[in-house]
């Protein structure tokens, strides 16, 4: 295997910027990193990081007139920015798909779920109507949906939540993608379907040897499932690296108010969480400094004038943004 | 190249406050409540203003094009046309105004209770209205008019009032019921306030952007309902002018006297364009969008 | 869904029943005499007696309604005492002309409407959509009965184009292509007013049904826009359209009798308002039983066809 198809996606200096009323908004800035096949890895950060909308952004789902992207997404040596959408659609479903946060919306509500499985088969694989009718059937047997050739003809409404992001995941899933982005795919659901979800995820992406960015706020989510993770903050990635060497040895202030901020199993019970002090920062009014700066207990003069750059750590692969980062001992933090 | 409109990503992924700039009403709109005022005044003080009695018929001068003497014309009977227009917008304004007054005074307090105490009162009082709604207005309109004569204007007005009277229920119910279970009315209600304190106090003010731009939409409405009656001869009966009577008895002469169309036609229809564009406005104004008119 | 039209159903039979009384009443707001007011003073005692019978008018007002709904369900309006001829024969010949002219600007309002606005939702605020945003909300404040006016005046008075003027009515069995031509200028008529509301009620809920988290999710997979656009785009906006078009049936109809009443086309709105300045009230009556029931009717299938493009509506 060469080394060009081992790497699936190439993201560089990634930005997105909204054009609004209130001025350009930098949703997304200077985001790098490299991803292979057979991989998956995490994004995290809090509501408002920039995460969905970088996942969107690799996927190359913006085209709004008051929409900028500049910086490259090579995805399996095809590059998205700029791409027109013609272009893209070839790649949408076959080479990357996306699993959308909330299945009560990303579902057709007056389509028969099988129909919307159906169609993708049909129209970009060319499959006859039989054909994709068996494969659809195939494919919510796949997502663990019981009696499928009886939910093939039910409309999304008469569906549970968790069955529903079920179908979402058949639908990504239908043309066999190679990458898989998934937008916080359990955020809409409860917490016992949650977990049944994401094991699915995992147990597929096993199976038909896909690669997954699994986008989500919830650090224990990731913890166990991905080989890496990029943590985000204000639509800049702050820091980067294997899951193990970001939960043992992070060093961005931000990762473990992060890391403290969700609970843990091993907690004793009636343990306080620890809570990030103010509020994710307002990207139109950004500063010259660290973004984080303001509600960083480590804060120095240098921070609020100076934006760090992503530095490497001692693991390879592991990098981090941050003027006074904590020290490399490890952390007791727990998984 | 393709343009959809896209996902609001903006607002759930980026946490930017939202400008609550309300959108200005415009230019525009001020020129429309000056043209209703401006007709209003006209229709009001029509037999102070210095213009030809509506009835005078001129033999001498019959079917004549506009000219410094008749701004408008006259018609086939010499009647002049401009004061004809003008005495025919009384007609026009008191039958939007009326039924509409019937409409909101009967309709609007009912739908306001029905949605503030819910209930048994609620369910069956909306019941009712919604086979009313399903009833054809404009044919019962039609009916009851062609068969309680001699038509008035009065008979007109109630008519055409209690016809609109479970449209209007309709949308202030629903107006109602958007507010109602909003959390500041639940709180009022928590810490005892009375009842008519809630209804006057704080319902009363919230719907009444709905209220006032779906009032000039019916008006517009009751208007153009009012100008296709007395098309077909069923309203006023002649020789009192109205805009839509004017109309009808312009159609046998078409060839020889177009003024007599066009005139009516056009007071009609700008007075309804300046009623619906001052509705829009305030609509976006207010953002009156939680509530389908 | 059983239970839905089920419901649906009683409430068509309350509204035909409320109809019925109230169509019957009619009668019962004329001033004196009934049969005196109905056929004239010098009707002949044998008419009278018919009348008579047909009312029930002997007997108290309650039973008047039966004798008289019974003879309604009967298929019996009466006859009217001008023409001589019986209501519901009146009834049957016009009905025809006005379903045509409802079915011909019905086409014609769907077929300029729709691909219009999806055009101009695809580009909100492009040329497209502001021409035509604007240009039907200008037209919204301008009443049928004017554009009709005002199509004849121009139309067939000053370009003198041939059978579009009053009186220029041909039937259908007569020939066909004259119906036609003859039919076109109310057809458009009626047209243009549906295109203004059809027109913008697509658009708008078009604009909000593509702001849609599973529009994205189409492109997602892949597809093509013409696909998008119809396929997940139009059918759940089509509801909205659907309601639009039975609400706007009603006033189409009475729109229908303007024209009808200008350009002579011998039709139900025609028939009617000959009928009222003949104080013909019988048929005036049975004119406007069949035309509410009828309306009424409509409205009954359009929801139920909205009910089959949209299963959420049912299940709520």
């Amino acid at each position: 295997m060469s080394f060009d198809n081992k790497k699936l996606l190439a993201v560089k200096d990634l930005a997105t910027t909204f054009h609004t009323a209130g001025g350009d908004l930098p949703a997304v800035g200077g985001v790098s990193f490299d991803m292979e096949s057979n991989q998956t890895i995490g994004i995290v950060g809090e509501s408002g990081s920039g995460k969905t909308v970088l996942s969107r952004t690799i996927m190359g789902l913006q085209q709004r007139t008051n929409v900028t992207v500049t910086g490259s997404v090579l995805l399996s040596g095809f590059e998205m920015v700029g791409a027109s959408e013609d272009e893209k659609r070839e790649r949408w479903g076959t080479e990357v798909a996306m699993i959308f946060q909330d299945p009560m919306t990303s579902l057709n509500p007056v389509m028969k779920v099988g129909k919307q499985i159906d169609e993708t088969l049909r129209v970009r694989l060319g499959m006859s109507k039989a054909d994709a009718k068996a494969r659809a059937i195939e494919l919510l047997e796949l997502v663990g949906i019981p009696s499928p050739q009886y939910r093939y003809d039910a409309y999304p409404g008469q569906l549970s939540g968790g069955m529903r992001q079920r179908v979402v995941i058949a639908i990504s899933l239908a043309c066999s993608p190679k990458l898989l982005l998934a937008d916080e795919p359990t955020t809409g659901l409860d917490v016992t379907i949650q977990a049944q979800i994401l094991n699915l995820l995992e147990e597929l992406k096993e199976r038909l040897e896909m690669s997954v960015i699994l986008v989500t706020h919830d650090l224990g989510v990731v913890a166990t499932r991905t080989s890496r993770i990029i943590v985000m903050y204000a639509g800049r990635i702050v820091e980067i690296g294997s899951t193990r060497e970001v939960f043992a040895h992070h060093r961005m202030p931000y990762t473990r108010a992060l890391l403290e901020s969700s609970p843990k199993v091993s907690n004793a019970s009636h343990t306080r969480l620890t809570t990030i002090p103010g509020r994710p920062p307002n990207l139109l009014k950004l500063t010259q400094g660290c973004s984080f700066a303001p509600r960083c207990s480590y804060a120095t003069e240098k921070c609020h004038v100076d934006r760090p750059e992503l530095e490497a750590a001692d693991e390879p692969g592991h990098m981090f943004a941050c003027w006074n980062p904590l020290p490399k001992t490890r952390r007791t933090v727990k998984k | 190249m393709s343009n959809f409109p896209q996902f609001n990503v903006l607002e759930e992924a980026i946490l930017v406050e939202k400008p609550e700039k309300k959108e200005p009403l415009g230019v525009l709109f001020w020129i429309c409540v000056g043209w209703i005022g401006l007709n209003i005044v006209g229709a009001i003080f029509a037999n102070v203003l210095p213009i030809e009695n509506p009835l005078f018929q001129n033999y001498s001068l019959v079917n004549a094009g506009p000219s410094l003497h008749h701004l408008f014309g006259t018609d086939d009977l010499g009647r002049d046309i401009f004061s004809r227009v003008v005495y025919g917008s009384r007609v026009s304004l008191s039958v939007g105004a009326g039924a509409m007054l019937i409409g909101f005074g009967v309709g609007a307090p009912l739908g306001m209770l029905a949605a503030f105490r819910r209930g048994r009162f609620d369910a069956i009082l909306t019941n009712v209205m919604y086979v009313l709604l399903a009833f054809p207005a404009i044919i019962a309109t039609i009916a009851i008019l062609s068969f309680w004569t001699p038509r008035t204007l009065f008979k007109i007005i109630v008519v055409i009032g209690i016809a609109s009277v479970p449209l209007v229920y309709r949308v202030i119910r629903t107006a109602t019921l958007s507010v109602a279970t909003k959390d500041f009315i639940v709180a009022a209600k928590v810490q005892g306030a009375t009842d008519r304190r809630i209804l006057l106090r704080e319902l009363m003010p919230n719907i009444a952007p709905i209220a006032i731009s779906f009032l000039l939409i019916g008006v517009a409405t009751v208007i153009a309902l009012e100008g296709a009656l007395a098309f077909l001869g069923l309203s006023v009966n002649p020789p009192t002018p109205s805009w839509g009577n004017m109309i009808n008895e312009s159609r046998t002469i078409l060839q020889m006297n177009p003024w007599l169309v066009i005139f009516p036609s056009a007071a009609l229809c700008l007075f309804l364009l300046c009623l619906n564009f001052i509705g829009d406005r305030l609509r976006h104004h207010f953002d009156v969008t939680e509530v389908k008119l | 869904m059983l239970r839905y039209v089920l419901r649906r159903i009683v409430m068509l039979i309350a509204i035909c029943f409320i109809i019925s009384v109230g169509s019957f009443y009619l009668i019962h707001l004329l001033p004196g005499n009934i049969t005196t007011v109905i056929e004239g003073p010098g009707a002949s005692p044998e008419n009278q007696a018919k009348l008579y019978k047909l009312l029930g008018l002997n007997k108290p007002i309650y039973q008047q309604y039966f004798v008289w709904i019974g003879n309604v369900l009967r298929g019996n309006l009466g006859t009217s005492f001008i023409s001589q001829t019986s209501v519901a024969s009146t009834i049957r010949a016009a009905l025809p002309i006005d379903l045509e002219i409802m079915f011909l600007s019905q086409i014609l309002a769907f077929a300029t409407a729709i691909p219009i606005a999806m055009r101009s939702a695809r580009k909100p605020d492009g040329w497209l959509d502001r021409t035509f945003s604007a240009g039907s909300f200008t037209l919204l404040s301008v009443p049928t009965f004017i554009v009709i006016v005002l199509m004849v005046l121009f139309i067939s008075v000053k370009l003198g184009v041939p059978h579009t003027g009053p009186s220029s009515y041909v039937s259908f069995s007569q020939d066909w292509i004259g119906n036609l031509e003859s039919l076109a200028l109310p057809a458009v008529a009626l047209a243009i007013g549906s295109f203004v509301v059809y027109y913008r009620v697509l658009r708008s809920d078009l604009i909000a049904t593509l702001q849609e988290e599973f529009i994205t999710m189409a492109r997602s997979k892949g597809l093509s826009q013409r696909r998008i656009m119809w396929r997940h785009a139009f059918r759940p906006s089509s509801v909205a359209l659907l309601g639009a078009a039975g609400v706007n049936i009603g006033g189409l109809l009475a729109s229908g009798f303007v024209v009808q009443y200008l350009l002579n086309i011998p039709g139900l709105g025609y028939t009617l308002i000959s009928a009222i300045n003949m104080s013909d009230y019988l048929l005036v009556q049975g004119i406007v039983l069949v035309v509410s029931v009828g309306v009424v009717l409509i409205n009954f299938i359009f929801d139920f066809i909205i009910n089959i493009v949209d299963p959420r509506i049912s299940r709520e």
